[in-house]
């Protein structure tokens, strides 16, 4: 076992399972397997309100709880990690017993098989390691505070590796962990997690059914995952989604088989790739997870003809984003789909510049988008199980509303900014 | 024996001269970039003033001295090593010292350890956030004197959010902050905030500052204010890491700022070269400085430099030959008329801009107001101006520019044109075949591409301070160069320096050491020309492959009103695109102004009537701002400051019931927020536009709420 599992003594004694509180760090790639780590505390036997989550990032955190406890680091999501530790340890008003910050080193993508590795970006794997240092600079913050910190390296994306590492990572932790326990705990992590996927992808192809039958745009965002924490992403896709769009993730984008062989099936005729989740044409070395991913979502939008708008963000200096910036832009671009960027986000959300952008692109979108949906349809391969499925699609609460139907000929403008 | 002790910094010289423990002669002054000649100033006065001679001794500092310290015999001592020893022979009990300087920041914990103390030294030097000219650059913006500024408090003050990392990027929020009508002393007070934050986040690296604590360098002793925030958050600090204080002393008092805080690193210096072999630092007099003063410097940059902006007289006389068949386009506005006419106005980030187009919408009247920060005042200064010069009728008006969504409803504007969207219009009407449209401003670049005689991609980039104007003019100013002379003297240039593309703090730096080779200010002044246009396309625009864009250029916005920049970027295109059709807007700083006037000419078309409330009535408006803890958006956590300004308009409602209550007849203009959200006053108003927005959200998904909202949600405890 490597010696950087980053451990340290737990002052008392652990108190009993039920009574166990784990804290965990609502930071990068948590962003994306949240209720992997939900569902595997819940199976161990944490009691739910003992699961604590740090707030979503903002800049009051990080002066609150993170000031001169900083890394050097340009990476402002690794970065603000250090304000989410600092509320675990000082801002609960129940003391924690267990820090929880996986090292993730791959992710469990939707893309795995298709791709050569699903790795995450090293900087931020390494993050628990780069952020404990500090909180032991001074004094043993862990130690002091009789915080277990535990910070377990896993594959998630080597589902036979994951117990052992769990617990390896765990058994000190969490009081009379047994492999086998751990073993059962894993798999209903990942079924926690599958389902939650599975869940936001029906949600995201009820929107598409509904954009196909009413004529109507949609915008996809491209970003890693963390960029959903409104202290990192800056909610800019919610500054669009007022004025009266949709917004899908391509993480969560639906990757039902008929959707698939209809979208990608003149590339798989061609032989130009092997399977739909294959990326070998646009992104040889396709060997981190998050950036597969956006790669994957450029060729999506690419080719579904309701998203008329694709939206970039990226966060400032981010080295894994960098050389996807041309290729990205130029698979949307190349389909007539209008592509936007937010580049270079960090701490502050830059609103006056947000809002120019905004503008603009609202301005574009409600000059072209109905000429580029129609464009795209008329080059679309045929049968599109989007426009097929959409009659019999049943309404639901958070779906785009059944009475948008009523709408879509006087459509309702959103209340702008004066 | 006596020993002199020389720093010198990014922006200024210090000196001390010692004899037997006792100071004989000490000055600082500003160097304007001439550091060699300054140096050479002072060496002289220490002769004449205090018997300075050579074979006396005299050690250098400073980020400046590495070059002049031996043309003088001198010895370089390390700067952090030189304010450390002097820190550490007069203030046994200091734990911290943070020393900032005009371009970089410093911090020295010192940790007692055996004998001694252990010293652990951060310092930056490559940006300019948490240094004096973070400060000053913005105070310089918003005319705040220097003395005044010494003098400005921290302490009482509300603060505003102000980008702390980057000077550039604080400027425009400074900016931002004044527009919105916040007063300029919260915002020093958040510069002042800014900078201890910066200081603390990036130079403590998991350290705790201890006291005693002592503040070092010109802005620490110089501005009373940045001390109180010091004194604020160190002693918060402390009481948040229940460090143990001297019982007997109130905490604020832990934190020293000598009178001496500016000569440390020079004392510091003669401590050190005390100890020195006795062969060492001896002084050599001032030959040969002095022949670096007049000749060396010239030779070496001379080696070094690169082709001039111009490279002859003729180049120069078919440049200004283009120049004027550019400016004949642009006809003289045919002045005022009594016919219903159409009103655009941009509302810039330095600049207020009208121009008044006729039905057939040709220029008529153009007139601008230097940006004064009150948009409303930009306002009145404006239609004054329309008023005076004839026009009456307004059939149609547009706003565009930063202060559009403000003053909408306040001149009653038809139309509120978001600025990519005026200046593509305004350039497609002159040049229907453009392909791309580069429109350099104030503090944003923006980039237009066009495909078919519409905008089908755009780069936009005001976080950027590389390329823009603003950066141009800062230069200006450091040099006393009026903007109208930048031109002329940077054409006067025969050669001039390779600055490196990139960030403005980094161009700064690179100024700053191509100063230090000798390089004049003309010289500086037209390589910064020169190097606007890549970082215009390449850095802040990410247009690497111009040729792609197209043939046909055209450039407008304020900056190209430079010459010497439409110059250089005359040069760059035709390097990138040897075929390419350069074409400066006939009115290239009105280009704004005369897009919105046109799409107020396209709104007319539609057929309504104009909202437009009259020049009395926008003359005559009363208001008053209010930025107080009563405003802060309380909406989400980000709690964005907000002001009102209330506006006295007839008929107004009024808000009676607010906590800022206003009478009727008054409008509130609430700006500052960052979302819709906050152009809500309170939970009254809130309801109805929180239920629009989240019948739209409702309406339109976005993934992202429903992870936000369900991905954490912790589950029922499921036995395995």
């Amino acid at each position: 076992m490597p010696s950087w599992f980053g451990r340290t003594r737990s002052a008392e004694p652990a108190p009993s399972r039920s009574k166990l509180r784990v804290g965990i760090p609502r930071v990068l790639n948590v962003w994306s397997t949240h209720q992997f780590w939900v569902g595997l505390f819940g199976a161990l036997g944490v009691d739910p309100r003992n699961l604590v989550f740090s707030a979503d990032t903002s800049e009051e955190q990080g002066r609150q709880f993170g000031k001169g406890r900083g890394t050097v680091d340009c990476c402002y999501p690794v970065k603000c990690a250090t304000g989410h530790y600092g509320e675990l340890i000082f801002g609960q008003r129940e003391k924690l017993d267990v820090l929880f910050s996986p090292m993730i080193y791959t992710l469990p993508s939707f893309l795995s098989g298709h791709v050569a590795r699903t790795l995450t970006c090293p900087r931020v794997m390494a993050a628990p390691e780069n952020i404990k240092a500090g909180f032991l600079k001074e004094r043993e913050v862990f130690a002091d505070q009789g915080i277990h910190y535990a910070t377990p390296f896993v594959s998630l994306d080597e589902p036979k590796l994951v117990p052992k590492q769990l617990f390896e990572g765990l058994r000190e932790a969490v009081p009379g962990l047994t492999m086998e326990e751990t073993a059962r705990a894993v798999d209903a992590a990942y079924r926690a997690l599958r389902d939650f996927n599975d869940r936001l992808r029906k949600k995201s192809r009820e929107v598409l059914e509904w954009c196909a039958r009413e004529e109507r745009a949609c915008l996809l965002v491209l970003a890693r995952p963390y960029h959903m924490d409104p202290g990192i992403g800056h909610e800019i896709e919610v500054d669009l989604q007022a004025y009266g769009y949709p917004i899908l993730w391509a993480q969560y984008f639906p990757i039902d088989d008929d959707l698939m062989q209809w979208a990608f099936g003149p590339d798989l005729a061609a032989g130009a790739i092997r399977s739909p989740f294959d990326i070998r044409d646009v992104w040889p070395s396709s060997y981190s997870s998050n950036t597969n991913e956006i790669l994957w979502g450029a060729k999506v939008a690419a080719r579904v003809p309701w998203i008329a708008c694709v939206v970039r963000m990226s966060s400032y200096e981010c080295g894994m984003d960098q050389p996807t910036y041309t290729p990205v832009q130029q698979i949307v671009e190349r389909s007539g789909t209008l592509f936007f960027s937010f580049q270079d986000l960090d701490s502050t959300k830059p609103a006056g510049s947000v809002k120019i952008r905004v503008e603009t692109i609202t301005h574009y979108l409600e000059r072209y988008a109905a000429d580029i949906v129609a464009r795209k349809k008329a080059t679309m391969p045929p049968g599109c199980p989007l426009l097929s499925a959409g009659a019999s699609a049943a309404p639901s609460e958070t779906s785009p509303r059944s009475d948008c139907a009523g709408k879509a000929g006087a459509r309702t403008t959103p209340e702008r900014a004066r | 024996m006596k020993l002199a002790g020389v720093d010198v910094g990014s922006t200024t010289v210090k000196a001390v001269l010692i004899e037997d423990g006792k100071t004989l002669w000490q000055d600082y002054q500003r160097h304007n970039t001439r550091q060699a000649e300054k140096v050479l100033e002072f060496l002289g006065r220490m002769e004449t003033e205090a018997g300075f001679t050579l074979g006396d001794r005299i050690f250098f500092t400073g980020s400046g001295a590495g070059f002049l310290a031996p043309q003088a015999g001198g010895k370089l001592v390390q700067e952090v090593v030189a304010v450390a020893a002097c820190v550490e022979r007069l203030h046994p009990d200091v734990r911290f010292v943070s020393e900032i300087g005009g371009e970089d920041m410093k911090t020295i914990f010192l940790t007692p350890s055996g004998t001694g103390r252990s010293k652990q030294v951060f310092m930056q030097s490559a940006c300019s956030g948490g240094t004096g000219t973070f400060i000053e650059k913005t105070a310089r913006k918003l005319q705040v004197p220097g003395e005044r500024l010494a003098e400005m408090a921290y302490a009482g003050m509300s603060l505003h959010k102000v980008s702390s990392k980057c000077g550039i990027f604080a400027e425009t929020d400074a900016n931002t902050l004044v527009k919105t009508g916040v007063p300029v002393e919260e915002i020093i007070a958040s510069l002042f905030e800014a900078v201890v934050y910066q200081n603390l986040a990036t130079l403590t690296k998991g350290n705790t500052p201890l006291p005693e604590v002592l503040l070092l360098g010109g802005p620490n002793l110089f501005f009373a204010g940045l001390q109180q925030a010091w004194r604020h958050h160190l002693t918060k600090l402390w009481e948040q890491r229940k460090i143990v204080l001297p019982a007997e002393r109130d905490p604020a008092s832990l934190i020293l700022v000598p009178t001496e805080a500016l000569y440390y690193a020079c004392l510091g210096c003669v401590e050190i070269g005390r100890d020195e072999p006795a062969g060492v630092g001896i002084y050599q007099g001032r030959e040969r400085l002095s022949w670096w003063v007049e000749t060396g410097q010239h030779e070496q940059k001379a080696k070094e430099g690169g082709r001039a902006l111009v490279t002859g007289a003729d180049d120069l006389a078919s440049f200004s030959e283009q120049w004027e068949a550019w400016r004949a386009r642009a006809s003289a506005p045919r002045g005022a008329t009594t016919a219903p006419v159409l009103v655009g106005c941009d509302f810039g980030s330095t600049t207020a801009k009208a121009v008044v187009l006729s039905s057939e919408r040709e220029l008529l009247f153009s007139c601008y107001a230097l940006s004064k920060g009150n948009p409303i005042e930009d306002a009145q200064s404006l239609f004054r101006q329309l008023g005076e010069a004839g026009f009456a009728d307004v059939a149609a008006l547009a706003l565009t520019g930063y202060g559009k969504d403000l003053l909408k409803d306040v001149l009653g504007a038809d139309v509120a044109v978001v600025e990519t969207v005026a200046h593509a219009t305004a350039a497609l009407h002159f040049v229907p075949d453009a392909d791309v449209i580069c429109d350099v401003g104030g503090t944003d670049v923006k980039i237009m591409i066009l495909r078919q005689g519409t905008v089908a991609d755009f780069r936009l980039n005001s976080q950027c301070s590389s390329g823009n104007g603003a950066f141009l003019q800062g230069v200006a100013e450091r040099y006393d160069v009026p903007l109208e002379q930048y031109a002329e003297r940077a054409f006067q240039a025969k050669a001039m320096p390779a600055l490196a593309m990139g960030c403005g703090v980094f161009l700064q730096s690179d100024i700053v050491n191509q100063q230090r080779k000798g390089w004049s200010a003309e010289e500086i002044m037209a390589a910064l020309a020169a190097v606007l246009p890549v970082n215009v396309w390449i850095y802040a625009g990410q247009l690497q492959n111009l040729r792609s864009a197209g043939r046909k250029f055209v450039l407008q916005g304020g900056t190209h009103r430079n010459q010497a920049v439409v110059k250089a970027q005359l040069d760059f295109i035709r390097g990138k695109v040897p075929d390419a059709d350069v074409v400066l807007h006939p009115y290239s700083g009105e280009a704004g102004a005369i897009g919105a006037a046109l799409c107020a000419a396209d709104w007319r078309g539609r057929g309504a009537a104009s909202r437009f409330r009259g020049f009395a009535t926008i003359t005559a408006l009363a208001y008053t701002s209010t930025t107080s803890a009563e405003t802060v958006c309380k909406w989400c956590p980000i709690n964005c400051t907000r002001t009102f300004i209330d506006v006295q308009l007839p008929g107004a409602a009024g808000r009676e019931w607010s906590k800022v209550r206003l009478a009727p007849g008054w409008e509130r203009v609430i700006s500052g927020n960052s979302c819709p959200k906050g152009l809500v006053e309170d939970v009254n108003e809130m309801r109805q536009v929180k239920a629009k927005l989240e019948d739209v959200k409702r309406d339109y998904p976005n993934v992202a709420e429903l992870v936000r909202k369900d991905a954490f949600r912790r589950a029922r405890a499921v036995a395995v």
